[in-house]
């Protein structure tokens, strides 16, 4: 199930290592993450759901849905998609009996909900007290994801303070331009991004990019990130931490872990958050079934580790990123059965549709999947025909595919903006929470800044611009710049307007009018 | 009699519930939500093993009760009674440790001292190079919530009227004697008033016209992600203050003995992280590397008297609060005491 040939991307072979699952010898690749080799190995099931024990898969690639937990080395709890493998890797699944995959309580999905309903462990066998306490012992029983750590985590527990102007958090196209246009203005800035690499979203956009020719139109994204990269890099003020998620923003301080073994504590006179977006899901039947995706779990899969989702993909969605995965996954050899979109015509670009036709892959406007069908893994997908967002009846079909991927819509990260105390604003146009600030971009917490998707889902371009204003406010509120810095904000300020100008600005604009303060 | 109790926490709900048993007619004001305050974020920490006869004779009590309630009311609060160990760093705090298992066994509760070393009999993966030693006592952990929504059940199928959101501006004082009280804009009229505010019994009181000085305490905790049986005693470290367990739903449930603060906020702090991680790995080396997934803070307040169950010089008001650190554990005796005050009255 490893990609061999792209037409863009190319995918260098590490040394052959072998790893063991649930003691089975496994072949893999250095280079590769433990839940790739395992699903490259034809791992479908990764961990049991707590209660119900249904199969939960490989999902989401980047390290936060905690689906493919697993216990390595003796330690518990071990993101398998977070880590990378080593030559005699001991893994573990740690739910079910006697493993994830062979789980005798399987069984409990069909009868527990009549056994043992919900809130039952609060209200059955309260009385006697002996009978309480005995249920209490076969409960506990059952408690509990990861198991016991049998050996000590050998990782190290580093500290680091580090002082700084500017910090900004998420390395995408807002988080760069922001560090980048903070910098040039002469602050001090310190970049952090939970990744190995920069990017944000752009690392999955093996296409050319839409928009005018001055804002990189035809430039790939992966191509963008690399640009802003190198600029990055000229910049001696930056200091970009990868591989470093924020967890706090306690009272303008910035809590960080670095490659899960250093803790950083960072002192910034100003913040910008850049966090980007995450995806939503959609609800129907068996959703959880392993192979049901989200677009970018599938775009990390294939664009970052160079695997298949599988052999036939239905798409859910068929905005920009549902017709653009779309093609990548046409590039990359897997077929795609079909694409439903629940409103009456196509969300994304005509561009991208016609490519999409051309290619002979049909889009079904009015449609939803209903259903995912399957065991243990996804095996046919069922749609239906809408009307007034009506299921209606009788107009069901199976759809023969492998993966369900869902790609309909992101929602802001928003939450270390709720946690610093930014004052919050349900915007539908805008994707969801955004904060309330002012045009270059401050919240109503004093110093701290936003930028990109998450004060708003919109697009790399638009991402970058929001960056530059809100680094280059940043560095001016701390005097550095001068008449020039100013100039530059103003310009950026105007260009974004202009770029906002056009009908698929309309409703970013309608948005950005319910939050946006003087 | 019509009672009004200030404050829907343990101390609240466990009165109410006795005063309903009585067939005293009783309204309960909780100002945000049930499990708001201390009592919906404490580490349910369940001990007899205290430092005074009141408190020790008070513990042990609530200890049975807690059996009986839960099959009176038909809930069941996870009571585990895995044991309770105080570990010390200092000879101080280990003397002092004795001396009040010294007093403890006088009164009936089963503890004994331990060594560093017997620490791993409860908990193998016990770093005893950590500790100079400790006492193992009966014990273990209660989880807060259904102890709150097991109260409140049993009170509301007693009749009483356990209203949330609801929030005392007023107490109306009519010739040093209670006349009533005002919640969210409405007058009750009502012979007696409970101050089962926590935190906020200071302010309650001062709506009285009665001062009172309790001390304000903010406690921080977390909980990292979830593991099977893993740990079973709940273990305090008595010279740092730290303290954990696991929960029935498998976390580790960790914090550190609370600080004075002036005002009331319970925002979670990133010292406070370090700190706790630092002496929990050292307490127990496998845990480190796992997942914190939440971090909070409470507050309570501390009474002269912990805790203060008296009258005041207002008729009909009366002080229930000022239980500290041990509001699990002391709560479902007192309510009886406040119960019988109220009666006497
Ligand atoms: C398939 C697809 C196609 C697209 N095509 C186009 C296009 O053609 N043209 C266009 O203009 N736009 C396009 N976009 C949109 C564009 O990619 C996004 O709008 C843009 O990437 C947003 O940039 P950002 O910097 O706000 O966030 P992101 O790119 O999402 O970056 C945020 C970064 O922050 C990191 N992060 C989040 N939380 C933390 C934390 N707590 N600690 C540390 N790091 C953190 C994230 O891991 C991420 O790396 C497309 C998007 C997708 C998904
Ligand atoms: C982190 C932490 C860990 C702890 N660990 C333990 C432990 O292990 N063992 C133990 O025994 N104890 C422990 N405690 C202490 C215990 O939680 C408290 O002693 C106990 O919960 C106090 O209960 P209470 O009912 O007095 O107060 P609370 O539970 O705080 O209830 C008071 C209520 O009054 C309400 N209120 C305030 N003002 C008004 C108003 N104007 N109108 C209406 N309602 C109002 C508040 O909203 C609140 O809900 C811990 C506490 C914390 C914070
Ligand atoms: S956390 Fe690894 S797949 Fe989601």
């Amino acid at each position: 199930m490893r990609l061999g040939e792209h037409p863009i991307l190319e995918f260098k072979k590490g040394k052959e290592v072998t790893i063991y699952f649930n003691g089975k010898p496994i072949k893999a690749y250095e280079g590769e993450t433990v839940a790739s080799a395992l699903y490259a190995a034809g791992v479908r099931i990764f961990s049991r759901s707590f209660r119900f024990h249904r199969p939960r898969g490989f999902f989401c690639a980047i390290g936060k849905c905690s689906a493919c937990m697993m216990e390595v080395d003796g330690i518990p709890n071990v993101r398998t998609c977070k880590v990378y493998v080593r030559d005699g890797m001991q893994i573990r699944t740690q739910t079910g009996t006697p493993d994830a995959e062979k789980d005798r309580f399987a069984a409990l999905d069909d009868i527990i909900d009549r056994l043992f309903p919900h809130g039952a462990h609060y209200k059955r066998f309260t009385t006697p007290r002996i009978l309480r306490e005995f249920m209490m012992k076969q409960m506990r029983k059952f408690t509990g994801f990861g198991n016991p750590p049998k050996a000590v985590y050998e990782g190290k527990a580093e500290f680091e303070e580090i002082e700084a102007d500017v910090a900004v958090i998420g390395g995408g196209p807002g988080g760069m331009s922001a560090a980048i246009y903070a910098a040039r203005a002469g602050a001090k800035v310190v970049l952090m991004d939970e990744n190995p690499f920069l990017g944000g979203q752009l690392v999955k956009q093996t296409h050319r990019f839409f928009g005018s020719g001055r804002h990189r139109a035809g430039t790939r994204g992966i191509k963008i990130a690399t640009i802003l990269e190198d600029e990055l890099k000229e910049l001696e003020n930056v200091d970009v931490r990868k591989e470093t998620k924020v967890f706090g923003i306690y009272d303008g301080v910035v809590a960080a872990v670095q490659k899960d073994e250093k803790l950083l504590k960072v002192k910034p006179k100003k913040i910008v958050v850049a966090t980007g977006a995450y995806e939503r899901t959609l609800i129907f039947e068996n959703n959880d079934l392993p192979g049901v995706y989200g677009a970018g779990g599938v775009q990390t899969l294939m664009n970052v580790y160079g695997i298949k989702p599988g052999d036939v993909g239905l798409i859910v969605g068929s905005g920009n990123v549902g017709l653009i995965l779309t093609y990548q996954l046409m590039q990359a050899g897997i077929k795609v059965a079909a694409i439903v979109e629940a409103m009456p015509r196509i969300g994304g670009y005509f561009v991208h549709a016609a490519k999409v036709r051309r290619l002979g892959v049909p889009i079904y406007v009015n449609h939803t999947v209903t259903k995912a069908i399957g065991k243990e893994c996804v095996e046919a997908a069922e749609i239906a025909r809408l009307e007034n967002w009506q299921i209606v009846e009788g107009s069901q079909r199976v759809i023969d595919c492998d993966f369900i991927c869902v790609a309909v819509g992101l929602s802001p990260t928003h939450e270390l903006l709720y946690q610093a105390g930014c004052e919050m604003k349900f915007v539908p146009e805008l994707g969801g929470l955004v904060p309330i600030r002012n045009k270059y971009g401050e919240t109503t917490v004093n110093g701290l800044y936003v930028a990109g998707d998450v004060a708003g889902i919109e697009e790399a371009t638009a991402a970058i611009m929001e960056g530059r204003i809100a680094g280059v406010d940043a560095a001016i509120k701390l005097g550095y710049g001068g008449d020039e810095a100013i100039k530059i904000r103003e310009e950026v300020v105007k260009d974004l307007e202009e770029f906002r100008s056009g009908p698929f600005g309309e409703r970013i604009v309608a948005g950005l009018k319910k939050v946006v303060v003087a | 009699m019509r009672v009004a109790i200030i404050g829907g926490g343990i101390v609240g709900l466990a009165t109410a519930y006795n005063l309903a048993k009585d067939g005293v007619d009783v309204v309960v004001f909780e100002r945000k939500y049930l499990l708001y305050g201390a009592s919906g974020r404490n580490s349910g920490g369940i001990t007899a093993m205290l430092n005074n006869e009141r408190l020790i004779e008070m513990a042990k009590k609530s200890m049975k009760i807690y059996d009986e309630v839960q099959s009176e009311i038909g809930f069941n609060f996870l009571y585990r009674k895995d044991g309770y160990i105080k570990v010390a760093s200092t000879e101080n705090d280990l003397n002092k440790l004795k001396e009040e298992m010294n007093l403890q066994k006088r009164m009936g509760v089963k503890v004994k001292q331990i060594d560093a070393n017997e620490v791993k009999d409860f908990i193998p993966d016990f770093n005893a190079d950590a500790v100079i030693g400790g006492v193992y006592g009966e014990g273990g952990v209660i989880f807060p919530w259904p102890v709150i929504w097991g109260y409140a059940k049993g009170c509301r199928e007693l009749g009483v009227d356990v209203k949330d959101y609801t929030t005392v501006e007023e107490i109306v004082v009519k010739d040093r004697a209670i006349d009533g009280v005002k919640a969210n804009g409405e007058f009750f009229k009502v012979d007696f008033i409970v101050n089962a505010a926590g935190a906020w019994s200071n302010e309650i009181s001062r709506m009285a016209g009665v001062e009172l000085n309790n001390k304000i305490i903010k406690e921080e905790i977390c909980v990292t992600e979830s593991l099977k049986p893993y740990l079973d005693p709940y273990l305090l470290d008595v010279t740092t203050g730290i303290y954990l367990s696991q929960s029935m739903r498998g976390e580790i449930v960790g914090g550190i003995v609370g600080n004075e603060v002036e005002s009331i906020d319970v925002k979670g702090s990133l010292d406070f992280l370090v700190k706790y991680a630092k002496r929990a790995v050292e307490l127990i080396p496998k845990l480190k590397g796992l997942c914190i997934l939440r971090q909070w803070a409470g507050v309570y307040d501390e009474g002269k008297d912990i805790p203060n169950i008296s009258t005041t010089n207002v008729k009909g008001f009366i002080q229930a609060n000022g239980f500290g650190k041990f509001g699990m554990c002391l709560a479902p005796a007192a309510a009886i005491e406040v119960t019988r005050l109220i009666r006497k009255t």
